[in-house]
């Protein structure tokens, strides 16, 4: 069986540039936004996130930018590129393709058995 | 900041291996993530303490964190690529075209990876300088060689000066690289045990005459094909992103290249002078991570001290 920890080590680049499509965050952002929109179901080691983006941004999927708050601290924000929107695209459909197949075996229609 | 947060990251920080340029970013990025993750944890009720303890522990070990991340940044473009062979190339070329008795073509390649040296020295010491910088202890031992032909009694007056040089430039440029990384140590030494072996090959008696001019004649291809081949491993060394691969790949290319020359050298080496080869291609794997553990301890020891200056 398929674990959990590599589900979302495979799935782990469509996460990512699908968040970061929707606006720039930095890396506790992207943490917190997984955690919320899944429900809980995407907990992993926080300190993996940031290979993860790295590797993205040395593929040009996502560029990042250090910004000053105004407390003094500093924070990396990345946006998705229009390579890495291309990536996405080709991605999600990847997915839907994946997710059909997977519901045919696994809930066939009734006509079908 | 709290020595163990403290601690924490300079475990990541010395296992990443990261360049200068690369790595205050990434500490700084992975710093800001565990003060925003604490501050919520405490205001949430926890006390500092429990919430630093929490906090590391979501984060994940250090070694994973700094193995991954070492692999995102490992692997080198292909101008890097090509950057990095290139002196490997130059000397492998020279022996190849059988150019190596121009006395101008050896000059320009020396002044040439001097220049490199410094250029890329001065640009926060990118991957590709290591293999350059391993050729500037070329004109040291060149020196060296060289002090065997100054008038008896001359030598005596140069040797003073000669090796305490010799040496602190050796050991001052594998320190410095040591500092970055082991491997690339092993990386900028594995000529060395080859060079010494061709060396011997064709003078067994350390001076160099007409006959191992003419030796050197007959196997300049054979130099040469062992300067490519470690062209090639620095290439794939470049491009590989896993720590223990790019070991693998070291060791099988330096034991093979020394392999090549006992073969050429048609029984010209002692039993003993391979071993003496052997032991030191097997001491450039061993060296530099003992002297890295060293510098590691000594940086860890002067840590705290630097912190409470600072503070």
């Amino acid at each position: 069986m398929v674990s959990k920890h590599d589900l979302i080590k495979g799935s782990s680049n469509s996460l990512l540039l699908s968040l970061l499509a929707g606006q720039s965050m930095y890396g506790y952002q992207i943490v917190k936004e997984l955690e919320t929109r899944s429900q809980g179901y995407f907990k992993f080691k926080e300190g993996t996130l940031y290979p993860a983006l790295h590797r993205l941004e040395k593929a040009g999927l996502i560029t990042g930018n250090w910004q000053m708050l105004p407390n003094g601290r500093q924070r990396r924000y990345y946006q998705i590129t229009a390579k890495g929107q291309a990536e996405l695209n080709e991605e999600k459909v990847q997915w839907q393709d994946f997710l059909i197949a997977i519901k045919m075996i696994l809930q066939p229609e009734p006509s079908r058995i | 900041m709290a020595p163990e947060l403290t601690q924490y990251l300079e475990n990541i920080r010395g296992k990443a291996k990261l360049g200068p340029a690369d790595e205050s970013g990434v500490m700084s990025e992975l710093r800001a993530h565990i003060e925003d993750r604490v501050d919520e944890l405490t205001e949430s009720g926890m006390t500092e303490e429990e919430a630093l303890k929490t906090c590391l522990g979501q984060m994940g070990s250090t070694k994973m964190i700094a193995r991954q991340i070492y692999e995102a940044y490992s692997q080198g473009s292909w101008k890097q690529v090509l950057m990095a062979s290139m002196p490997h190339l130059l000397f492998g070329g020279l022996f190849v075209l059988n150019w190596w008795h121009y006395p101008g073509w050896l000059s320009i390649i020396l002044v040439l990876i001097l220049a490199t040296a410094v250029f890329g020295w001065s640009r926060g010491k990118p991957t590709w300088l290591f293999p350059w910088l391993g050729y500037t202890l070329l004109p040291v031992l060149a020196a060296g060689i060289l002090l065997l032909y100054v008038p008896a009694g001359w030598s005596w007056l140069a040797l003073p000066f000669y090796i305490p040089l010799a040496l602190w430039w050796l050991f001052h440029v594998i320190v410095q690289t040591t500092r970055r990384d082991w491997l690339l140590s092993t990386a900028m030494l594995l000529p060395f045990p080859i060079i010494a072996g061709w060396f011997l090959a064709i003078s067994p008696s350390g001076k160099i005459n007409e006959d191992s001019l003419q030796r050197l004649s007959y196997l300049a291809p054979w130099i040469g094909l062992s300067f490519l081949i470690m062209a090639a491993t620095t290439a794939t060394f470049i491009r590989l992103r896993q720590r223990s691969l790019r070991v693998g790949l070291l060791a099988a290319s330096g034991m093979l290249t020394l392999m090549l020359v006992v073969y050429y050298s048609t029984g010209r080496f002692a039993i003993a002078t391979f071993l003496g080869l052997a032991l030191v291609m097997c001491g450039l794997f061993l060296t530099p991570p003992l002297l890295e553990h060293y510098l590691a301890r000594k940086r860890r020891r002067t840590l705290p001290d630097k912190k409470m200056r600072l503070a």
